[in-house]
């Protein structure tokens, strides 16, 4: 589903709207330290866990490498099983290749297991306008296809929503009221949706990988409907990014030991199911028919990027939104794209190829490196963040106010005399707003700062004041610098000096 | 109308073969090199080294079996034989006062003699005769009993394969599961199983290949723990041995 209008205001804008919601950002902050203290303890309790993500990493970066022969080895191997293999260069046409299926099917109902590339898609509302009732199976996308909204999380998408909320939602489809009562909400969900599986025409699912050896797709998930829209409906439709794939069967033990234990803390989740080909002809259930489209949709523009060319090992785990510091703050609507969370703000610009657009998403990360370190296969999102920060500089998008403002930063710190001028008179202007040793003023150029921290004040004397009286302390205990760590710092120092050049070359 | 949709998908596949060579073209030229032809050679494959050689014996493999698949809030229970298996179903359907049974159509079930323990109860066996709606059959029924294919001690899952006499839609769709799973088939690791499915090959997996790990669950309302969502709410594994 897609946001209307998200691109109008910027993220600070829809930021204000999350931050405004008390139950949204309690709520946020609940699940995701849920999440994370889940991972926490499922990846201890493993062991080794460093060696896991190595594992992890170099299987996704060797695929990745060779991506032209493993995915051409899985759509050989899915044709040779019975499947129908698709291409779609571009969302748009991924839709119209799973729009022209369903109107061959003469479908009226499509039942959809979670799938984040359906939501890149909008193929809901391409299924909607073309008359066909596409319906979201997970429960946390009932739940908010019914509130007509997009996903807040990448694995508990509806984690906004309250129970009262979700009450009146489901009350309005059931014609009765229901109790807000989460056993009582799941069963009616349970009994409205078995109706729906079972006259559906069309079951569509996502992918979590593709093996290529084998040319079989792999599903986790916690509640039995991957299961059911993948083996009741007589058609199956799934929509797989082109990066999915791992080489074999082996190398899933990897991700099954990573991707459970980083999105919920699980050791595996309730269902894990390897699907090869449609129903064998003397099967009595699985689909007759099943279509994998696979989709590019500004995933190949990463491939021979050096800076971003790891974005496409991620395993959509969302272990980095339950790490980062900002989305616990801010929750996901904020972000604007299909992805939020740090991986959203490097994949969305990315896959859309166009850093302007979303110019501000890449400024609502804190840097802290939270997120590479919740990572299962040690993305360096937080160093993407910066390239993606020095890409909208470089092309012309920077803030003119902030490039001015550092200009003239530069211009008094580089003189000591201006420096020291400046301390002193901040010292002395100061003592009008300081409450509490910190400075909340929201004047001037303290308030972007002071809009939502309080800015620290200055120490009486700083430390250039005393450094005079430090300089002499140290002189008296002060003996010469061993010659080999000198000898290594001036190393360090012409190093610095002819890799200035290629630094920014990339 | 048949003739004519497989027309249709034929045009498509001939689109689709053609489109494949520059979508991979494409994914070598962004890589900036020529096409890989060949199978590379994986710097790495599967699971690190320290962790394959990890084997359970048989007692710590049940132990850590139960406690993984208990603690998700599945059931276990020890039992000797297939008469005990026996036993075990006959009491838990009257207790539940079960009217349909699914099971699945393999030989060490039809031993159970389920209908003759049971006469009350409707019992279905899987694709056993045509013309049947056999997904219906198994959306009605309270209760499915199916054998476990594997099952991996360190995860707490039992593995399931499709066949024609082995139903997906039995471990999924009626209200309670009861999985029969011989001790022998109980291993260690999960590797351990799926390295048998690279070892077959494509052409001898079956359509279908299901880890389950406990009752079909869901937090997505105020992180609150709902089971039964969509699968079996009520899952029990038997030990067998």
């Amino acid at each position: 589903m897609s946001q209307p209008g998200v691109m109008d205001t910027t993220v600070k804008e829809r930021a204000g709207l999350a931050l405004n919601d008390d139950f949204l950002r309690k709520a946020v902050k609940f699940t995701t330290e849920r999440l994370r203290n889940g991972k926490k303890s499922a990846s201890e309790e493993h062991g080794n866990w460093d060696e896991w993500r190595e594992r992890g990493r170099q299987i996704r970066l060797h695929t990745i490498a060779h991506l032209d022969y493993y995915l051409n080895e899985f759509v050989n191997n899915a044709r040779a099983n019975g499947v129908h293999i698709h291409f779609a260069d571009t969302s748009v046409e991924a839709a119209a290749i799973a729009l022209d299926i369903a109107a061959h099917k003469q479908a009226s109902t499509v039942v959809k297991s979670k799938s984040m590339v359906s939501e890149e898609v909008h193929l809901n509302h391409v299924l909607e306008s073309a008359g066909i009732e596409a319906i979201e199976t997970d429960l946390g996308e009932y739940i908010i296809q019914l509130a007509g909204e997009a996903p807040s999380h990448i694995v508990i998408p509806a984690i906004h929503k309250n129970r009262y909320q979700i009450a009146e939602l489901l009350s309005k489809e059931a014609g009765e009221i229901l109790e807000p009562d989460t056993t009582v909400l799941a069963g009616f969900v349970r009994k409205k949706l078995r109706e729906k599986f079972l006259e559906a025409d069309i079951g569509m699912t996502g992918c979590n990988f593709a093996i290529a050896e084998t040319g079989s797709m792999v599903l986790f998930e916690n509640e039995g409907n991957a299961r059911m829209v993948s083996t009741v409906p007589r058609t199956q439709i799934t929509l797989m990014g082109m990066e999915r794939i791992i080489p074999s069967w082996t190398d899933l033990e990897v991700m099954a030991t990573l991707l459970p234990r980083s999105a919920t803390g699980q050791k595996l989740t309730m269902y894990m199911s390897g699907i090869t080909g449609p129903r064998r002809t003397a099967d009595a259930d699985g689909p007759d028919e099943m279509h994998i489209i696979i989709v590019d949709n500004g995933r190949s523009l990463q491939l021979g990027d050096p800076e971003f060319q790891e974005l496409l090992n991620c395993i959509r785990c969302g272990a980095c939104l339950n790490a980062c510091p900002v989305y616990r703050h801010i929750g996901g609507h904020a972000y604007g794209g299909t992805y939020s969370g740090p991986i959203g703000a490097v994949l969305t610009p990315a896959l859309n190829g166009n850093i302007d657009e979303w110019n501000d998403i890449a400024g609502a990360s804190s840097l802290c490196g939270a997120c590479y370190e919740a990572c299962p296969v040690k993305i360096p999102l937080h160093d993407m963040l910066v390239y993606l920060r020095r890409r909208k500089v470089e092309d012309g998008h920077g803030n003119k106010m902030e490039s001015m403002g550092m200009k003239g930063f530069a211009a008094v710190v580089s003189n000591s005399k201006s420096f020291s001028a400046a301390i002193r008179l901040g010292q002395i202007g100061q003592k009008a707003v300081v409450r509490n040793n910190g400075i909340s003023l929201k004047l001037g150029p303290l308030k972007g700062w002071n809009n939502y921290r309080v800015a620290p004040s200055l120490a009486k004397k700083s430390f250039r004041q005393q450094w005079n009286k430090l300089d002499q302390e140290l002189n008296e205990k002060q003996r010469a610098m061993d010659s080999s760590v000198r000898s290594r710092m001036e190393q360090i120092i012409r190093e610095r000096e002819e890799g200035e050049g290629k630094k920014h070359g990339h | 109308m048949v003739t004519e949709h497989q027309q249709w998908l034929a045009q498509l596949e001939k689109k689709s073969i053609e489109k494949q060579e520059q979508f991979m073209n494409d994914i070598a030229s962004k890589l900036r090199r020529p096409r890989q032809r060949q199978a590379p050679t994986q710097p790495f494959r599967g699971a690190p080294d320290f962790w394959t050689e990890l084997e359970w014996d048989e007692e710590k493999r049940i132990q850590a079996f139960t406690d993984n698949f208990v603690s998700v809030g599945a059931h276990i229970a020890r039992v000797k034989n297939m008469e005990e298996v026996s036993q075990f179903i006959a009491n838990k359907s009257r207790e539940l006062s079960a009217r349909y049974i699914i099971r699945q159509n393999e030989q060490a079930l039809k031993d159970l003699g389920l209908e003759e323990q049971l006469p009350e109860v409707q019992i279905s066996v899987w694709n056993s005769q045509a013309d049947e709606n056999w997904k219906a059959r198994a959306a009605e029924a309270d209760i499915g009993v199916v054998m476990a294919d594997y099952a991996t001690a360190y995860t707490g899952s039992v593995t399931v394969l499709s066949s024609p006499e082995k139903g997906r839609s039995v471990s999924l769709l009626p209200t309670v599961l009861i999985i029969i799973i011989p001790v022998h088939r109980l291993y260690t690791r999960l590797g351990e199983t799926l390295d048998r499915f690279d070892e077959v090959g494509r052409e001898n997996l079956p359509a279908g290949i299901h880890f389950i790990s406990g009752p079909s669950r869901s937090s997505d309302i105020e992180n609150d723990l709902t089971i039964g969502v969509h699968g079996p709410g009520i899952v029990y594994g038997l030990i067998m041995g």
